[in-house]
């Protein structure tokens, strides 16, 4: 696997985790 | 009985005073009201103007019906603001911030810090450390050499 692609997925698997769970906060608020 | 004009403007009332109450709650109430109204107005045996009024007085202001709901529960904006606390602050910025200054390690450290929340639900944490486990577990494999042979490789 390319050094790109692997520098690209360890941030973006959090980022990923965090925008859903903010979602899922934020819609129960409404 | 859900088209007598006066009983929608009297629901539409109560709706709008009924902001301050979860979503949930408010249609609750509301249906809860509803089916008031119509159990009266079939007790009366006629659904005329005057008889609609007289149910709709005696139920009061939607705005008092909201404020005597309200006392039961939390203020509204504590609810908003308990949405979010310390270790949900930390988990989702360990989960961003974290995985890009401490790779691997961060995100792991988040989801200890999403797992010890009781703002998130057992599916919502699950989902969260799915994507998180998945994700990381690309490069980790990729880093441990494991996958396709590459081409022109004289390994094995």
């Amino acid at each position: 696997m390319d050094v790109a692609i692997v520098a690209f997925l360890i941030p973006l698997a959090g980022i990923a985790a965090a925008i859903f769970l903010v979602i899922a906060l934020v819609r129960r608020r409404r | 009985m859900d088209d007598e004009p006066l009983v929608r403007d009297y629901l539409g009332r109560l709706e709008s005073a009924a902001w301050p109450l979860a979503a949930a709650r408010r249609t609750e109430l509301v249906g809860e009201v509803r089916e008031h109204i119509d159990a009266a107005l079939t007790e009366a045996g006629r659904a005329d103007e005057v008889t609609v009024r007289n149910v709709l007085e005696r139920l009061g202001p939607p705005e008092e019906i909201v404020a005597a709901e309200s006392e039961g529960e939390a203020p509204p904006q504590s609810r908003t603001s308990s949405s979010w606390g310390a270790i949900e602050i930390i988990a989702v910025l360990l989960l961003t911030v974290g995985a890009v200054f401490i790779p691997f390690v961060g995100p792991f450290v988040g989801l200890v810090f999403v797992w010890a929340s009781t703002r998130w639900t057992l599916p919502e944490k699950l989902i969260a450390s799915a994507i998180v486990i998945g994700l990381l577990l690309l490069p980790i494999l990729a880093i441990l050499g494991v996958g396709p042979p590459q081409p022109g490789c004289a390994c094995g």
